[in-house]
């Protein structure tokens, strides 16, 4: 019953602040947004202080009661600096490279503020992760670990930045709620059937490692065949090399949806998610078919790989509902 | 808040924990036995060592506390009261660093600290507790702002002094609504419980009088009490300030009369100038509130006895103040009835042979109306054969006699009591009175004070038609018979005859007396007293609360804005280009905060040609002062007057 009344306060709190918060970044925080409430530890110290006054008050013990009074009076100067140390901080963006469903986000949250008064060990908290925030001359950055368990758009929700200092007796917190969505990848399934070479229009160009085409030589690496390595190279140089072929233009990996029809919804999305990062690996040129949209590519490099990874991130769930 | 795993203490928040712990244990310590608070230092000591390492299991720390506990009450004598209360206070706190591990635990001890200073004022209000405290207040607050530094992940490290700075610059902000909370907070008039008393009295004047446990009284300079004048001083050889009446004798001790306590107050009549004076009485935890010999009104607070001696309705336990005026009785208790009578002539048997036969040898001399005559007949023979010493064995069985006979010297205690003796066994009433003789004028302050060793006793005989008539035995001792007096014994006349101590001594006490006047002894009278000037005195304790709500509005406007300045640059050429960008920010060309000073002038030269020119010359010189080298040369005052004086045309 006490509980189910904290979490209604609760919510209407969160409701009311909602609605006093600007809804985009930047946020400058102001005494309009900044709340103020005594930390457990407070309220020991306000019972601590209570009991002396009375006492002191009760007895006339004047020098009792100038004690209580002055640390009464550091208390509310506490609060105040407490206060003044969000006042005028401004979160001017957040950001977050995407990662893999079920990796960590390492989300990066800028602040900055006019110099001149003292910021440090402020608290960044987001969906329940927290991160210190010092500004050094006006400006700082907090990284945030964010576990992320799905595909498709994280919304980061409600951020909080809150401070303890100077005294740990009152906690002064604010909110900032980002309206930039951060983006995470499928997860790539572990292993599974290699990429489908040679499928795509480069199939005229079939790879001979016996071949001629040779671009270069490198080192021999860990899992290589025996048929690539180039022997005679090798007994000049001394140390074991491989022959590399390039992949001759127009060889195109074409990664399509409807090649799989073995595999459940998600598990398509993942084996996709797992050849388009083999593909970039391979540095081949690939392309890429999804149900309802557009083929993406060919082509390669990060923004095609952003783009691939991006457009499976978001691809609806299998009841047709985004995911 | 979210519960999270505890938060293990730094190196850092630990010292400072201890050492606030150890600030505010060390006033306490001062006020216990000295026994008792070096044992105290020794827990203290140990279990601090201790916390470096490990924490003390649970089960044992809970074993050392019920058994320090009990010698702490078996040193007491299992009685209760507040220093016993206090010393349990301080040997819990001197446990309390076994259980330290967390920054909770160091917040704990911190919070629990800060009961020590406090404790300590309950037993002492002197200027070296008060030091003492606030230093421990100081540390502790000190170590809180370690331990939320600790706590946030971003502790710099910095000095003690830096620290100990931020925390007085916090105090000095909050200052003025604690100080004006003080002054305007309403008081409660009487307490609403009582305060516990001690069980180990301070040294001063009892209800009792003891050979040999004066002494002890008269060692001590500390003042007792401080009186200022309005109008007429009484001389000196008339400051007799009267405190508890002794009638009951047993043969050793003299004490209080019993079973005295219905009796209507005595009738008198006054004679002489009358003196009007306040008596500032430091704290004596008893009753008795002295005055000069014989109060014309009981004051507030207080009761008068049959005696006339006036008795507070509480112990005094903090500096009291006293408004009262005196005047000299011409008739004191003319009537005394039969069973006071009996008291005031009541010997135990089998005393001091030698001086009841003497007294029955002066009563046939002078016959049954030689009263007077007898009384002169005692003061002549001290005159002429005693002396003042404060060098005397213990008495045997018969006091008075082997003072009478056999020593003839001795100190107030003596006289007074083998006096009374003398007196009752020739058949006059007589009773000891205990009080304080004499005062020394304070120069600084013009007010008189009156120091525990100006403790004396002197006789009070009934005669015929005068009543009570006060008798001092001892100022009858002839000049040149003073051998051993306290000023010998402790050096302090030879000291205070040096030049520059006195004085330095008497300042030192006025300051005191100030801060007794404006510190310690304002109660809810004096509070209401405040409001007089300010015409609220009508308005009572509403007048009081409207008065503290409002000064404490300003005192929290004050705060704000002491604290949000610190936001200010301190550099003032900054600050009025600052101000300068306001100004233009006001017309919707505020500089962006990553736009270089040259640039913003360029942007809103475009924009308003007419203030193209002055703005540029401003923001070079800006730029040059600020960024390029020897820009010092120029004069940085001037460069921010003109800045100031800029207005966009």
């Amino acid at each position: 019953m006490a509980t189910s009344l904290r979490q209604r306060a609760r919510a209407r709190f969160d409701r009311w602040a909602r609605r006093r918060a600007p809804a985009t970044l930047p946020v400058r925080f102001d005494r309009h947004t900044i709340y103020v409430l005594p930390t457990r530890f407070g309220t020991f110290f306000v019972l601590v202080l209570l009991t002396m006054g009375l006492g002191a008050l009760n007895y006339n013990n004047n020098p009792a009661l100038l004690l209580c009074l002055a640390l009464a009076g550091a208390a509310v100067a506490s609060l105040l600096q407490a206060q003044l140390q969000l006042s005028g901080l401004e979160i001017h963006a957040i950001a977050a490279e995407p990662v893999p469903a079920g990796s960590v986000l390492r989300l990066r949250v800028h602040a900055r503020a006019a110099p001149g008064r003292v910021r440090r060990g402020l608290r960044v908290e987001c969906a329940g992760q927290a991160a210190p925030l010092s500004l050094e001359a006006g400006a700082g950055e907090a990284v945030l670990a964010l576990p992320t368990l799905r595909r498709g758009w994280l919304d980061p929700g409600r951020l909080t930045v809150s401070t303890t200092r100077p005294l740990g007796l009152a906690r002064a917190w604010t909110y900032a709620w980002a309206d930039t969505p951060l983006l995470v990848y499928p997860a790539p399934e572990p292993s599974g059937p290699p990429l489908p070479r040679g499928q795509g229009d480069g199939q005229q160009s079939h790879l001979d490692p016996a071949g001629d085409d040779v671009h270069h030589l490198r080192e021999w690496r860990h899992g290589d065949s025996r048929r690539v390595v180039a022997w005679k190279a090798s007994a000049r140089r001394d140390t074991l090399l491989v022959r590399e072929f390039e992949q001759p233009l127009g060889a195109n990996v074409a990664l399509d949806w409807r090649m799989l029809p073995g595999l459940d919804h998600e598990g398509r999305i993942r084996r996709l998610a797992r050849w388009v990062d083999e593909a970039e690996r391979g540095t081949l040129r690939y392309s890429l078919w999804l149900p309802g949209q557009a083929v993406t590519g060919p082509g390669s490099g990060p923004a095609h790989r952003h783009a691939c990874l991006r457009a499976l991130a978001l691809l609806p769930g299998e009841s047709g509902a985004p995911h | 808040m979210r519960r999270t795993e505890p938060l293990p203490l730094g190196r850092a928040g630990h010292a400072w924990s201890l050492a606030a712990a150890a600030a505010c244990l060390l006033p306490l310590l001062v006020q216990l036995p000295a026994a008792l608070a070096a044992g105290t230092l020794a827990v203290g000591l140990a279990t601090g060592a201790l916390s470096w390492r490990r924490r003390l299991p649970g089960g044992l720390s809970a074993l050392l506390a019920l058994a320090l506990a009990g010698i702490v009450l078996a040193t007491f004598g299992f009685r209760l009261g507040r220093d016993v209360a206090c010393a349990l206070l301080a040997v819990m706190l001197a446990l309390k660093p076994a259980e330290l591990a967390t920054v909770r635990d160091a917040r704990s001890l911190v919070g629990f600290a800060l009961f020590a200073p406090f404790s300590t004022f309950l037993l002492d209000q002197g200027p070296l507790s008060l030091l003492l405290g606030l230093l421990g207040a100081v540390l502790a607050l000190a170590a809180l702002l370690q331990l939320a530094e600790d706590e946030s992940g971003d502790a710099v490290p910095a000095t003690a002094r830096h620290r100990l700075q931020a925390v007085l610059r916090m105090v000095a902000i909050g200052l003025p609504l604690a100080l004006s909370a003080f002054w305007l907070f309403p008081r409660i008039a009487s307490p609403l419980w009582g305060v516990p008393e001690r069980v180990l009295a301070r040294p001063g004047l009892s209800d009792e009088m003891a050979p040999g446990e004066w002494l002890e009284m008269m060692n001590d300079d500390r003042p007792a009490l401080r009186v200022g004048f309005n109008g007429p001083v009484p001389p000196p050889h008339q400051m007799y300030w009267r405190g508890p009446v002794l009638l009951d004798f047993d043969g050793r001790t003299w004490r209080r009369a019993r079973r005295t306590g219905a009796l209507p107050a005595a009738t008198t009549t006054r004679t002489g100038e009358e003196w009007d004076y306040v008596v500032e009485i430091e704290p004596t935890e008893r009753r008795t509130v002295l005055a000069l010999e014989l109060p014309q009104a009981v004051p507030a607070g207080a009761r008068q006895s049959w005696d006339l001696v006036l008795e507070a309705d509480a112990p005094l336990t903090s500096v009291t103040r006293w408004h009262m005026q005196s005047r000299l009785p011409a008739s004191f208790e003319p009537e005394l009835s039969a069973q006071l009578r009996q008291q005031a002539l009541q010997l135990p048997h089998g005393f001091n042979p030698r001086t009841i036969a003497l007294a029955r040898q002066w009563r046939q001399a002078h016959g049954p109306d030689g009263d007077a005559a007898i009384v002169e007949r005692a003061m002549q023979m001290i005159r002429a054969e005693f002396g003042y010493t404060l060098s005397t064995p213990l008495p045997g069985r018969h006091s008075a006699d082997e003072f009478l006979f056999d020593w003839k010297q001795g100190f107030c205690e003596h006289f007074s009591s083998a006096f009374v003796i003398l007196m009752r066994a020739a058949g006059i009433p007589a009773r000891v009175v205990t009080g304080y003789a004499g005062g020394r004028r304070n120069a600084f302050g013009d007010y008189w004070i009156v120091r525990h060793e100006d403790a004396h006793a002197w006789a009070e005989v009934w005669l015929e038609g005068r009543g009570w008539v006060r008798v001092d035995p001892t100022a009858a001792v002839a000049p040149e018979r003073i051998y051993d007096t306290i000023d010998d014994r402790t050096g302090g006349g030879g000291l205070a005859r040096l030049p520059g101590i006195a004085p330095m001594r008497d300042l030192g006490d006025w300051l005191r007396r100030g801060w007794n006047d404006l510190v310690l002894g304002f109660n809810a009278a004096r509070q209401m007293a405040l409001l007089r000037p300010v015409g609220l005195d009508g308005a009572g304790a509403r007048g009081l609360v409207a008065l503290f709500a409002a000064s404490a509005c300003l005192a929290l406007g004050w705060m704000l804005w002491l604290t949000a300045r610190a936001e200010r640059s301190r550099d003032p050429v900054l600050r009025a280009w600052r101000r300068l960008g306001q100004r233009y920010a006001r017309l919707g060309l505020g500089r962006e905060p990553h736009e270089p000073a040259l640039q913003w002038v360029a942007r809103v030269g475009a924009a308003r040609p007419r203030d193209a020119a002055a703005l540029e010359a401003l923001g070079r010189r800006f730029a040059g002062l600020r960024y390029a080298p020897g820009g010092a040369a120029q004069d940085p005052r001037r460069l921010a007057r003109e800045l100031r004086r800029h207005r966009p045309a």
